[in-house]
Parts: structure tokens; C-alpha cells; sequence
């Protein structure tokens, strides 16, 4: 696999940072590289959250994310999908929330724009706001194929509590679902 | 290399793991971002080995109860962001004229003042070499990628036993928050290589904590142990208790300047980077050396021939290395995130002004495009 770099934005709270964690920790588990960097504001809620992955199988110095570079992106949040759209290649694939996150006629033209709305998902029919990130986690995956699904799906469950796991696994489910349906 | 320890984890949580691995058995802060996350971690990891976390009142009340603790024997650190750092001053200046023994994470971000709170900088270097009033001879270390915010802790806590006063260890929001893969060394391996401070052990009656010689540090016995002496921020005699008698207050200051100077080998450490046959000599630290590392891999790639010079140790600085390949290079490019607080430190040692120089202190980090494009702009 060649470096495969993914970004996801949102605001604070979101919890769009945890996927970034996982996607970082499951690539080391498979013995390659990973990276995951934030940036984030001062306004603890409500402000322009950003995460960008980097996952290699040579050892990565510089831990942010290269404007241009950027292979896929998801976004949660209209503030942030505008602040950091431009470091999206051409033609790579944008997924947004619908809801909340409105490409212009422009946007679409330059990236492959795909509307899935994560958060009703996650609200609706996981039945818990909070796992959007795993929902996030699933899309950007099967997207991008960047890592083998089983380890991924260890990985996060890795990461949160025994009660949640069954929770954890739909959100997975469902996002990997909505992903492949928005591929046809 | 058989015997490191593979770890997923920040630089934060990193530094924090290596103070309680390095013997520390107390810490006590006020939390700031971007260092948080420091405080999180040996709040759940020191109640467990029978140490101690406490959030205290404010960043003063955290630097003084550290202090207090390190007076009692016990390995102690604080840790905060520069803004905390302008608070802490004066009880750091205590520590310096005691001879206090005490490790200072500074997780630099934006300032003056609160300045930009989440962001990344270099802005603290000068005050890290003079944060209180007075003379004494400050000693800091800078983590340039995730081993080192481990690695340099672990130091820290060595030098300030050695030495006897604060050691401060610069991380950056960049470098404290990133997430990835480390390779840490062994514990067993870290716990042999503790060094204690010295304490004496004769006739309580004899003991002069600071009656050494004139490049030593103090020998100050841990309190309660039955060996009573006097700690006062005023110049002090060989018992520790207050005196303006000539040749002892010029001794004292003199003191805490031969003390590190005389010994500067045991705290240098640099890293070189395709330095040997380089025509171009960047120098750079902390988190900037991530986006120089790369941008020398770039440039090379292109027949450029360009390497880095990274102090590890920024005080004492590596003066004698950084006058030799001053003489070497022509063209030299210091590469720092704030207005070229280290550049200064670079023309002294070198004896020239002549140096190029990029700096940002937009809260941004640099990217290798920067260093790439301001490469070619002026070689």
C-alpha cells in the first residue's frame, strides 16, 4: 500500500479526534506507520476541529497532513469543511453530512462530493449520537480500503468500553452499509 | 534495540509516562492547555505506585508544592505551557538560589500572554534560559519527536539530581499532541540509569549543604532525615542561612555558573543531520526539525545538498559545535516558530550575523514547503 492520507473535520465535541486514533493505532498494529494530528481552537465547543491521518508503510516524520495530498475527507461541520477543503486533491472524494455541511456548485465539480448523513444515522438507527465517529470510521474505510476491516473493527473496539461493544459494531455496520450504497 | 518497548501514544502522555518510570513519585500543576493531557496521565498513574497528583490552586501553588516535595528527597515535577511558566517564575527562582532539584514541562504554544492557546510555538526558548530575575545558569532540553519527549524526561529528572536545580524540558502543542508509533527504551533499562543526588551521610554536626567546591552543586540531605539546615532565596553561607559577606555572595553566583559550565559534556546532546558533506547548514528544533527532516529528504532528492544541525540541549547551548560548523558553512538557514529567539544564541556562537533566518509565529506549523521554497529564495 502507498501512503494513504485522510482527513476528517468537524467542531469540537464531535468526537471526531477518537477516529483518528483508531485509524493510526490499527495500521501500527499491522506493522506499518500511522500518524494522527488535531488542530483545534480555543472555543472548547463549536469551533473548527480538524484531524488529518497519515498511514504508510515508511516511517512518516512530519505529522500533518500536505495540502494537496489529501486523499479523502469527511466532514461534520459546514465552518470546518470550508477552512479545510482546499487541502483535498482534485478529484478525491468528500463525504459529508448533508445536514450540516453545504458544498457550493464549484465544490462539486472539482471533488467527488457524497452525501450521507452520519449523524441521523448514528442519532436514528444506531440509537447513540456518539458513535458517529465510528460511523465516520467505517465510511472512510471502506472508501479509502486503507486497512484491513476485521483489524479495524478490533482496533476500535479496543478502544471503548465492554457495554458498548454491540453498539459499536452496528454503527460499523450501518456506515459501511450507507458507504457502499452511495457507491452505486 | 531488541529490548525497546513499541508504544501508541502522545508526546503529552509520553513525558508523563517517563517521569513515573524515571522514579518520580510527585507532581503538582495546574492544568493548560496544550499540557493537560501530562496532568491527566500521572493523576491515574502515581496514586497507583504510591505517589501523589495534585491539581493545586493555581500554577504558583503547583510549582511550590513540587518544590516542597523535592526538598523532602522525593523526585517531584510540574508541568504547564508558557503562560504558566510567567507564573512559576519567581518560586523557579528559588529553586535556582537553593539549589532545588525539580523537572519543568513547558508544552509551548502561542503567546505573549494567553496568546493563542491551542496552537504551536517555539516562543518560550528565551524564557526558559531566564524565566526569573538574578544570574543563574538555566539547563533545557527540547523533544524533537516522540521518543524524545520520553527520553529527554527520563534526562531531566537525572540532570536535576545532578546538578541540583530545575531542569526544563520544552515539548511543543505540535510535538506534545501528535500520535503515533514510538519505540521507548526498556523500563528495566530507564530505572538503571537513575541517578540520586548525592547526600551526605557523616556527622550531622559537619554538614555543610553548601560548603562545596566551586563547581558543585549543593549536597542537600532530603528534610526529616536528622540533618537540619536553612533554605533561603537570600545569598547563604555553607549552612544555608543568610549572609552578604563578600566573598561568599560572589562565590555563590559564581557557583551556579561553574557548577553547569564546567561540566557542559554531561549535558550536551545534539543530533546531526547529513551534515558531512552538506554545502547548506540548516538549524532547527523542537517540532520545526520534523518539517526540516523532510524538507532535507526533498532537497537531497534533488541534488541539493543540505543537512540539519538539531540541539537536543538548548541551554547550556552547544556553543564550541555550532563556532566549528560556523567556520564550515556558508550559508547557514536557522528554521525556529517564533521571531528568532535561538538565532540569536546562533550568531554569538558562530561570531557572525550573517545567518538566514525563517521564522513564523502565526500559531501555524511550518510545513517542508516553507523551508523548501526559502531554501531556494536564498542560496
Amino acid at each position: 500500500m502507498s501512503k494513504i492520507v485522510m482527513r476528517f473535520t468537524g467542531v469540537g465535541g464531535q468526537g471526531v479526534l477518537l477516529a483518528g486514533e483508531i485509524f493510526a493505532a490499527a495500521k501500527i498494529k499491522d506493522g506499518g506507520y500511522g500518524i494522527k494530528t488535531a488542530t483545534y481552537t480555543s472555543q472548547v465547543r463549536g469551533g473548527p476541529t480538524v484531524v488529518d491521518i497519515q498511514l504508510d508503510n515508511k516511517e512518516i516524520f512530519y505529522p500533518y497532513a500536505i495540502d494537496g495530498e489529501i486523499d479523502f475527507m469527511l466532514s461534520v461541520a459546514d465552518v470546518s469543511y470550508q477552512q479545510f477543503k482546499n487541502g483535498v486533491r482534485e478529484g478525491a472524494t468528500i463525504v459529508v453530512e448533508p445536514n450540516l455541511v453545504h458544498p457550493t456548485e464549484e465544490d462539486r465539480k472539482k471533488w467527488n462530493i457524497v452525501e450521507i448523513p452520519i449523524i441521523t444515522i448514528a442519532k436514528e438507527e444506531v440509537g447513540n449520537v456518539i458513535t458517529q465517529s465510528v460511523v465516520a470510521l467505517a465510511i472512510a474505510n471502506t472508501y479509502t480500503k486503507a486497512l484491513d476491516e476485521q483489524l479495524l473493527i478490533d482496533t476500535m473496539l479496543s478502544k471503548v468500553p465492554a457495554k458498548v461493544h454491540e453498539v459499536n459494531k452496528k454503527a460499523y455496520e450501518l456506515g459501511k452499509k450507507y458507504a457502499l450504497e452511495s457507491m452505486m | 534495540m531488541s529490548n525497546k518497548r513499541e508504544v501508541i501514544s502522545s508526546g503529552n502522555e509520553l513525558a508523563a509516562r517517563a517521569a513515573v518510570d524515571a522514579g518520580c513519585k510527585f507532581f503538582a500543576g495546574y492544568p493548560l492547555t496544550p499540557s493537560s493531557e501530562i496532568m491527566h496521565v500521572v493523576s491515574d498513574l502515581l496514586p497507583k505506585i504510591g505517589g501523589a497528583a495534585i491539581q493545586m490552586e493555581d500554577e504558583i501553588a503547583g510549582v511550590a508544592a513540587a518544590i516542597g516535595a523535592s526538598m523532602s528527597g522525593v523526585r517531584s515535577f510540574t508541568a504547564t505551557s508558557g503562560p504558566g511558566i510567567s507564573l512559576k517564575a519567581e518560586n523557579l527562582g528559588l529553586a535556582q538560589m537553593v539549589e532545588n532539584p525539580l523537572v519543568v514541562i513547558n508544552v509551548m504554544r502561542g503567546g505573549p500572554s494567553t496568546g493563542l492557546p491551542t496552537r504551536v510555538s517555539q516562543g518560550d526558548v528565551a524564557q526558559a534560559k531566564n524565566p526569573s530575575h538574578g544570574d543563574y545558569k538555566s539547563i533545557t532540553v527540547c523533544a524533537g519527536n516522540l521518543e524524545e519527549c520520553y527520553t529527554e524526561t527520563v534526562r531531566a529528572f537525572n540532570l536535576a539530581d545532578r546538578f541540583m536545580q530545575p531542569v526544563f524540558v520544552l515539548l511543543d502543542e505540535t510535538i506534545g499532541h501528535m500520535h503515533a508509533k514510538a519505540e521507548i527504551p526498556a523500563l528495566e533499562e530507564v530505572q538503571a540509569g537513575i541517578k540520586l543526588r548525592k547526600t551526605f551521610d557523616g556527622a550531622p554536626e559537619e554538614y555543610q549543604p553548601y560548603g562545596v567546591g566551586e563547581d558543585e552543586p549543593a549536597v542537600l540531605n532530603p528534610m526529616f532525615k536528622g540533618y537540619r539546615y536553612h533554605m533561603t532565596g537570600l545569598h547563604h553561607g555553607p549552612t544555608g542561612f543568610p549572609t552578604e559577606e563578600i566573598e561568599t555572595c560572589r562565590k555563590l553566583i559564581d557557583r551556579l555558573f561553574k557548577k553547569v559550565e564546567a561540566h557542559q559534556d554531561e549535558i550536551e546532546s545534539n543530533e546531526e543531520y547529513m551534515v558531512d558533506d552538506a554545502d547548506i547548514l540548516i538549524i532547527g528544533y523542537g517540532s520545526a526539525s520534523l518539517a526540516i527532516r523532510e524538507a532535507v529528504n526533498t532537497l537531497r532528492a534533488e541534488g541539493v545538498k543540505v543537512g540539519m544541525f538539531r540541539p537536543i540541549t538548548l541551554w547550556p547551548s552547544p556553543e564550541a559545535r555550532m563556532h566549528e560548523l560556523g567556520q564550515k558553512f556558508d550559508k547557514v538557514l536557522s528554521v525556529e516558530l517564533n521571531q528568532g529567539q535561538y538565532l540569536e544564541e546562533i550568531q554569538r556562537s558562530m561570531g557572525r550575523l550573517d545567518i538566514e533566518k525563517l521564522t513564523k509565529t502565526n500559531g501555524r506549523p511550518f510545513s517542508p514547503a516553507d523551508i523548501i521554497e526559502k531554501v531556494k529564495e536564498v542560496f
